[in-house]
């Protein structure tokens, strides 16, 4: 094997770094991870729907490091499911002044697990329905287009879109409808993008079964017995993974910038 | 008609069956119901729809046709599907559910022009909600029964499997369907579950295709295909999904193409 050049430290860029979702959980970790990893006047734009949560976020950061490394960090509240959610949060994306930036990282990590606790033969409702998919398929969509408008291919301007995925997205869980459909739908959906931009280096990561709220939910209310079953035991043996840990593979994938865009990656396979 | 080329005393629902693929796997299922079947035909157009039944008509006896016209991407759309079954004949033996319904979306532009919430979710709401919400319904009014075969059929494509560029509405919508019917699969195994790709087919949706399609490439990749008489009739197509519907071998929940049959 060659040795890699590894330079001594690496980073971001100057990026203009979006997460939704970033009020708890995965997106909460990855806003600390990459927070690190900007260079000095990189805009940190955190999105959630709950206010309070992300002006603590941004508190929290911003204590991290004292002032020090020039990071502005803004909040968002806005719904993403919502046609003005997304419009919100484009325009706050173009109100950063970006002309000296080189790189726009958007995080489509937004998501919710729908309910678990009921069967296909029970979604009757298409509202029900409609309103899952809104969040999690139309939103990550259209904050992407809105996102790659508002900062157009230009030299020298690199630009990520994360697409937080799931095993999910390739493999059926009973009970689970709404979130498989959501899952395959936008890991698609990205994979169109990336065929249809060559400049944009698109990713799907499945970051592994992490412990957080979401996982609560799966253990405690999956429909499907076994699923649930198996969820509790890798809880009480201790085999769920920590946003941390997974957060540092997705991080790294970023910075070795050498994966096929539009792929699907698993945490387990890393 | 004997068992083997028949589905016998059925239940036959088809979604998007005033024109297409939907039309013709009318007019193909139709001969292969026994006496005392029942086809329901479901469409946002009245006037195609009642046309096709005037056509199913002249040939069959025995046959109940039932039009419903109504849009599938709400309740109240999917409650009329529902209701026209309340009143089935209970002793039918079969029952099969086409989700033929679908539209392209507009693949004259590409992924960053979709930035309006709202066309996305009207796009989903046709393609993905309405086929679950309408199983869904479907399955619950006709529960398993000792001596009834309920089968599920997908219309899928290759875009399920395939991302095609300028078609992101199109290839999410295919997936996710995929998806959220192997789930269904995986749920109930008593139910048959396919997900069949009927193959490039002549008709106005191939048209909007290869008129369309903002990818050079792609557009012109399918007015070859139509110019050399590459494209699969209807017919065609039908006849091997029949086939595989009636032979019943297949893992519930595949994804099956006609060129892989």
């Amino acid at each position: 094997m060659e040795d890699e050049i590894i330079p001594e430290s690496r980073d971001l860029g100057r990026a203009l770094c979006i997460i939704t979702g970033a009020s708890k959980g995965f997106g909460r970790t990855l806003a600390f991870q990459l927070s690190c990893l900007l260079k000095p006047r990189s805009v940190l734009m955190l999105v959630a729907r709950t206010a309070e949560q992300l002006n603590q976020l941004k508190e929290d950061i911003i204590t991290l490091y004292g002032g020090q490394n020039q990071l502005d960090v803004r909040c968002v509240q806005a719904d993403l499911e919502k046609k003005d959610g997304v419009e919100k949060t484009v325009q706050a994306a173009k109100e950063t002044s970006v002309s000296e930036m080189d790189h726009i990282l958007l995080i489509n990590n937004a998501a919710s697990l729908g309910d678990v606790s009921r069967f296909a033969v029970t979604f009757t409702d298409p509202a029900e329905v409609n309103r899952y998919l809104s969040l999690n398929v139309s939103g990550a969509l259209s904050l992407t287009a809105g996102v790659l408008q508002a900062f157009p291919r230009s030299l020298g301007l690199r630009r990520s879109v994360v697409n937080i995925s799931s095993l999910c997205a390739l493999k059926p869980f009973p009970s689970w409808v709404l979130y498989c459909t959501g899952k395959a739908a936008r890991d698609m959906m990205f994979r169109v993008l990336a065929a249809e931009e060559p400049d944009v280096r698109v990713l799907s990561y499945a970051p592994g079964p992490l412990d957080t709220d979401m996982q609560l939910q799966a253990r405690r209310s999956s429909g499907d017995l076994q699923l649930r079953r198996s969820f509790s035991s890798m809880f009480s043996e201790g085999q769920l993974l920590s946003c941390e840990e997974s957060g540092a593979k997705l991080i790294k994938l970023l910075l070795d910038d050498d994966f096929q865009s539009g792929a699907h990656l698993d945490f387990y396979e890393l | 008609m004997s068992a083997v080329s028949g589905f016998g005393k059925a239940l036959v629902i088809i979604t998007g069956a005033s024109k297409g693929f939907g039309r013709a796997l009318a007019l193909s299922i139709a001969p292969r119901l026994a006496a005392g079947s029942a086809l329901i035909l479901a469409a946002r157009s009245d006037d195609r729809l009642q046309e096709l039944r005037a056509d199913l008509s002249r040939g069959e006896s025995g046959l109940t046709v039932r039009c419903v016209a109504a849009d599938l991407g709400c309740q109240a759309g999917v409650d009329r599907v529902i209701d026209e079954i309340r009143d089935i004949h209970p002793d039918i033996h079969h029952l099969l559910l086409f989700n033929n319904a679908a539209s392209l979306g507009d693949v004259s532009r590409y992924c960053h022009d979709f930035t309006d919430v709202d066309e996305v979710n009207s796009y989903l709401s046709l393609n993905v909600s309405s086929a679950l919400c309408l199983t869904a319904g479907v399955l619950r009014a006709l529960p398993q029964r000792t001596g009834l075969t309920r089968v599920i059929v997908n219309v899928s494509s290759l875009c399920a499997l395939q991302p095609f560029p300028s078609w992101v509405l199109y290839c999410s919508g295919k997936a996710a369907r995929d998806m959220m019917f192997r789930v269904l699969a995986e749920e109930e195994p008593d139910l048959r579950v396919l997900n069949y790709a009927p193959g490039p087919l002549d008709t106005d949706m191939q048209l909007q295709a290869r008129s369309s399609s903002a990818d050079d490439a792609l557009r012109n990749s399918f007015s070859d295909m139509h110019a050399q008489g590459q494209l699969l009739t209807c017919e065609q197509s039908i006849n091997k999904l029949i086939k595989v519907l009636l032979e019943d071998k297949y893992t519930s929940g595949a994804h099956l193409d006609f060129y892989d049959l």
